[in-house]
């Protein structure tokens, strides 16, 4: 790295990573009248041209080769089951699969759009209130949030309208309304937008389910069921069921994502300035180590500057987050051998499996016409909504017809026994295809002692600088949790008159060459005990004031469901607490 | 924009036709659509030949139905069963015809307009490209979306208008009204006309 980095005028506030919490605040603050720099890793892309059709559905590309991920030649992470293991790159991605570029992930999301429940912000108070003190196995560390859903519930309200999201409330101020998910927490009103139409395999398991004393409902969805225009004034289109949703981007506007809710409004406002191709080295503190003084980055003609700044937010996918700490050297690295320090403490992930079920030739299930968010679910095993007394596990799984693409390279349903290719297996995928229900089983994840992330002492990036390590296997917590869930769904696919019925419960160890979800959580979490947490309840750093970390690398443990709706209400949250507090007075948020 | 079509159709149409409007077994399409479904590209009557049986046949349905308002369609379309609406549909679905002279040269401003519209979209007015839902050149996504490759770009532009104005509403997911709101007049007239000057698929 060349010896002298270019000194840029210093802004108020500079962002690292553009996605969907670094839109958000960038909008909030340029608007309240600071001077705000975003800086993102990857290109600048749009609806129009980059995402149009028929080239935006090339499954190859973006779905095989993954055009809209991180790019692994760049960088990537390393990975190991255990602390006791020497950890590899993940030349390849395939078990998640952060996006980069402006936009983030969610410009490949599926637009599952949940909220978490009042429990999961409690979890360590509510299993001792619930199940005492001796239920949990003793290497978990799952922990509170520092928030309750009655904080969050206001910006999980601001999030959906500004997403549009589409849905059928349960539960209005405690009103218990048909058609909604009675489990869900009280919402302050309904959604923005009606329910996604149902697909014919959710209407199979709607049967099935109520049959069974269950109560389904049409999941929540950011891929809209009608156009909506959002209180920024971005106008969004209904969601054409194209089927090409996850791994690719959306074509039709139909999709929330930064570039739909909420970029054109961040572009058009002088304070804000765009730079893409900006990879951040660090962020910089003064010689108290307890002030940031800004970031230094590299632009893609590899040119080193400093961008001076009062306030650092680190808004990156989470697993960049928890790397960009530990790479400036802001909070005290984890380790495991001793359970001190707290940055890398924490990761935990979504224990997903499913359910085949297979039906006769006359059961046509047309899995190619589909949103990617048009599922229909039961949460009776999700969360803490059922008696775990005598399971031996907590958390749960929500449980459904979720399927949000037939793509001809890689969905191929074929029963046990099929042979792996070859004629045989030609013939299955031809008899199977259209007559396969897969029921998705989506699953929490704790916290224990031996999961977490630091930095890798060997591989390094394009750059120079450590590659993230990830230290990963399922606590058997969880694995006894998917299995009793996985038998509930095989039940569902009974009930739903399947000809054959299969089940694949989650089994360790953690497999990094098999997707399973891209809801990596944790390493920086959230908290009112600088001693178990990185970030107070407001997200800011608790040693370096002026540095906020917003991410799904907060979340102390992950929840029954899909990440992004409770990463949309924190961050309206921090947005809340920066502009309400920090701002007006720039300190500790909270007492150490 | 309605009664200028209605009238503007009742004006070419022969006396004949006219006549034929009471006589319910032989709906006189012909007389409008031509012996081939060519259309009238002149009169905004739209070439059906071709065009895919189900959109064809949902048309019929919703102008039967007053889904969709054309005096003279609907007129014609409610004196025919379902049955028959759908084998009105299958008959110009299976049709071929040569395509017509334009009626207007397009100007090249508004030729890269149309196929900037066509194919890429506008960003700035959060228009998606035409082809993503009518298949690659407007030649149509059959059960999906009609060609419009061919099309007569005075129908064309009488159809965006329509949906503009809020007084054609038969489209699914309100897609079309959200896209043609965002348009002006300029677009329009250069997006239609773009499509009016490409010859659709061969077998079209």
């Amino acid at each position: 790295m060349p010896a002298l980095a270019q000194r840029l005028k210093e802004v108020d506030v500079v962002i690292v990573g553009v996605g969907m919490v670094g839109s958000i605040v960038a909008k909030e603050l340029a608007a309240a009248g600071y001077q705000v720099v975003g800086l993102e890793r990857g290109q600048a892309r749009f609806t129009v041209p980059e995402f149009q059709s028929p080239a935006i559905h090339d499954e190859l590309r973006f779905s095989v080769r993954k055009a809209l991920m991180q790019d692994s030649a760049l960088e990537t992470q390393t990975f190991r089951n255990q602390a006791s293991q020497v950890a590899l790159p993940i030349r390849r991605l395939e078990s998640f699969l952060p996006g980069t570029g402006l936009g983030g992930s969610m410009v490949h999301w599926n637009g599952q759009t949940w909220r978490f429940t009042r429990s999961d912000f409690r979890l360590a108070t509510h299993v001792r209130e619930r199940y005492g003190k001796s239920f949990l196995d003793p290497e978990l560390t799952i922990q509170d949030w520092g928030v309750t859903y009655e904080d969050l519930e206001p910006h999980y309200d601001r999030f959906e309208y500004l997403l549009g999201t589409s849905g059928k409330a349960g539960n209005i101020q405690g009103r218990i309304l048909a058609g909604g998910d009675p489990h869900e927490a009280p919402r302050s009103r309904e959604y923005p937008t009606p329910p996604q139409k149902e697909l014919f395999q959710g209407a199979i398991f709607r049967k099935a389910a109520s049959s069974l004393g269950y109560h389904p409902f049409t999941q929540p969805s950011s891929n809209l069921s009608q156009p909506y225009t959002n209180p920024e004034g971005m106008k969004l289109n209904a969601c054409v069921f194209c089927g090409f949703c996850e791994r690719h981007a959306c074509e039709h506007y139909a999709k929330s994502t930064p570039q739909t809710v909420i970029l054109p409004v961040l572009l058009a406002n002088p304070r804000f300035e765009l730079r893409t191709g900006c990879q951040v080295q660090r962020i910089n503190l003064d010689s108290t180590r307890q002030h940031a003084t800004g970031v230094s980055y590299v632009d893609a003609a590899g040119r080193e500057f400093e961008q001076p700044a009062s306030l650092v937010i680190t808004s990156a996918f989470a697993l960049n987050n928890v790397r960009m700490l530990l790479l400036s050297g802001i909070g005290t690295p984890y380790d495991p051998a001793t359970g001190k320090g707290v940055v890398g403490r924490n990761y935990s992930y979504q224990t997903t499996s499913n359910v085949a079920s297979f039906f006769d030739a006359d059961t046509h299930i047309n899995p190619f016409m589909a949103s990617g968010s048009s599922g229909t679910v039961i949460n009776d095993f999700a969360a803490d909504n059922f008696d775990h007394g005598g399971l031996g596990f907590i958390g749960g799984a929500y449980v459904g017809a979720v399927n949000s693409n037939g793509r001809p390279i890689q969905y191929h349903p074929v029963p046990p026994g099929t042979p792996a290719w070859g004629k045989s297996w030609k013939q299955a995928v031809v008899k199977h295809y259209n007559h396969t229900v897969m029921t998705s089983i989506h699953g929490s994840s704790v916290s224990q002692r031996q999961n977490f992330l630091d930095l890798d002492p060997t591989y390094r990036d394009a750059w120079g600088q450590p590659l993230l390590r990830m230290t990963f296997d399922f606590p058997a917590n969880d694995l006894r949790m998917s299995a009793y869930i996985t038998n509930k769904a095989v039940d569902i696919g009974k009930a739903m008159g399947a000809t054959q019925v299969a089940g694949n419960p989650r089994n360790g160890p953690y497999t990094s060459t098999q997707y399973q979800s891209t809801h990596n959580t944790g390493g920086a979490v959230m908290g009112d005990d600088p001693n178990t947490s990185v970030v107070n309840r407001y997200l800011q750093s608790w040693d370096v004031s002026n540095v906020f970390v917003i991410g799904a690398s907060a979340y102390p443990q992950n929840a029954s469901w899909n990440p992004t709706g409770t990463l949309g209400a924190l961050t309206y949250w921090a947005v809340d607490a920066l502009k309400n507090k920090y701002l007006k007075s720039p300190g500790r948020l909270v007492p150490a | 924009m309605k009664w200028l079509t209605a009238v503007t159709l009742l004006a070419v149409l022969p006396r004949a036709a006219v006549a034929a409007v009471a006589a319910p077994a032989a709906p006189p399409c012909e007389a409008c659509h031509g012996a081939h479904g060519e259309g009238m590209a002149a009169a905004h009557v739209p070439r059906l030949a071709g065009q895919a049986a189900d959109y064809l046949q949902k048309q019929l349905d919703d102008y039967a139905q007053g889904r969709r308002d054309n005096p003279v369609m609907n007129n014609f379309a409610k004196q025919l069963t379902p049955q028959q609406r759908a084998q009105f549909a299958a008959r110009y679905a299976a049709m071929s015809a040569p395509y017509l002279a334009q009626t207007a040269a397009l100007d090249a401003v508004r030729l890269a307009r149309g196929h900037k519209l066509a194919h890429q979209g506008d960003e700035t007015k959060r228009v998606p490209a035409c082809d993503g839902c009518h298949g690659p050149d407007g030649t149509g996504v059959p059960h999906a979306a009609p060609y419009l490759a061919g099309q007569s770009a005075e129908y064309l532009a009488g159809a965006l208008k329509a949906f503009q104005q809020g007084t054609r509403k038969n489209d699914a997911g309100e897609l079309m009204r959200s896209v043609a709101e965002r348009l002006d007049d300029a677009d329009v007239a250069a997006v239609s006309g773009y499509f009016g000057s490409l010859s659709g698929a061969p077998d079209h």
